[in-house]
């Protein structure tokens, strides 16, 4: 069975209508908020303005590792919630598939139009994007961008293949690292994503116990 | 009580999450908390600062766009009362806008999606940490009586991450030069 990401759309967009008298969503195992992606944007690229170009590259390494680590966390919590068990689960038939379930999340939450474009197990993930609110809101404030700027989406990826591949929870973050080799801020026609293991990766023991 | 329709702001257009016409993303307390935590500890003051001009910003904008959406909401009180239910719609936690005029305001807020966010992850910190809630409020005074973006200071006087039973918030509006070059 493919994963149906109408039903996980559904199945977010009825929770997040859904929240305690506190004002919190809690939703798929985590604390859930909306709020809008000009906030979001503003903090990623003021911070690397703020760090000038002599620290561009820490910037961006900041940005993609905060959502690496974010992104290992939040789908450990999704993948063990009751929404997943109950709505995802049944249509996941190989390992492969959680990372179909994981996009169609993503997708669900507003982040873009995620699209799995190639899974070479525990090696290689590539992901594309047509619409990244990242890349959109850059090029709709500053025009076009000498590099990629979706460092939301690409520690994300990483993410995606340190949950599948990366040994057991919590060890495995950051075993993976993603490149983002095309983005719309730059005027390529989509953003493409390619995860493989990290230079200084140790493969988990093959004796260990894995997901 | 005020006529704004949650159930009917909160949409999709494809891929996309709108609240009122505008786009929004999901997102949850551990990239919200991640955030902040690589913005004070790579920042510093400046980080602060960024958190909550960001957060200004964009609570700015979007309420004045849902003002002109909701026309006869004329009192400032029918508009902060939508901020309120805005906020608590969105996950963001509960906000009680007390005594707010066009030059100053008391806001309490016992529970919050950055606070619960931060306790979870982190526990107990000593210094206030709601710099994303400081930035929601100006902005939406700003946008409620009609006052240019900078031209409200928040501080959080108390901070439920310190141990206090609620975060308070003081408003008070910057002095006119202040404004300007924030």
């Amino acid at each position: 069975m493919a994963i149906d990401g109408s039903k996980i759309v559904h199945a977010v967009m009825e929770g997040s209508r859904i929240r305690e008298s506190k004002g919190i969503i809690p939703l798929f195992g985590v604390y859930l908020s909306i709020i809008s992606v000009s906030y979001y944007n503003r903090l990623s690229f003021d911070l690397e303005k703020l760090m000038g170009p002599q620290r561009s590259a820490e910037a961006q390494q900041l940005l993609v590792h905060a959502a690496q680590e974010c992104g290992y966390a939040t789908f450990q919590g999704i993948r063990n919630s009751w929404e997943w068990a109950e709505i995802v689960a049944p249509m996941i038939e190989t390992t492969e598939d959680q990372i179909k379930g994981f996009t169609a999340v993503a997708v669900a939450f507003g982040w873009g139009d995620l699209e799995v474009v190639d899974i070479i197990p525990r090696e290689r993930l590539v992901i594309r994007v047509t619409d990244s609110y990242e890349a959109r809101g850059y090029h709709a404030e500053y025009g076009t961008a000498p590099a990629g700027k979706c460092y939301m989406l690409r520690g994300v990826t990483g993410a995606f293949m340190d949950l599948l591949y990366g040994g057991d929870y919590p060890d495995g973050c950051l075993s993976f690292s993603a490149e983002e080799t095309h983005c719309r801020a730059k005027g390529d026609p989509y953003c493409e994503f390619i995860a493989t293991k990290s230079p200084d990766h140790t493969e988990p023991s093959a004796a260990g116990p894995g997901r | 009580m005020t006529p704004f329709n949650w159930h009917t702001e909160l949409g999709r257009e494809g891929h996309r999450v709108l609240v009122a016409g505008q786009p929004f993303a999901m997102h949850c307390h551990h990239y919200n908390i991640n955030l902040q935590m690589t913005l004070e500890e790579t920042l510093g003051d400046d980080g602060v600062m960024l958190l909550f001009r960001s957060a200004e910003e964009a609570a700015y904008h979007n309420f004045r766009y849902l003002i002109a959406q909701y026309r006869q909401l004329k009192t400032y009180k029918s508009r902060l009362e939508m901020a309120s239910i805005l906020f608590q719609s969105c996950g963001l936690g509960i906000l009680y806008f007390l005594n707010a005029t066009p030059d100053s305001g008391a806001i309490s807020s016992p529970a919050s999606h950055f606070v619960t966010g931060w306790l979870a992850k982190h526990g107990r910190r000593h210094t206030p940490g709601c710099h994303f809630s400081r930035g929601w409020i100006a902005g939406v005074m700003e946008a409620t009586f009609d006052r240019p973006l900078g031209h409200f200071r928040v501080s959080e006087t108390q901070c439920k991450l310190k141990q206090d039973k609620e975060c308070l918030f003081e408003a008070r509006s910057a002095p006119d030069t202040e404004s300007e070059t924030r």
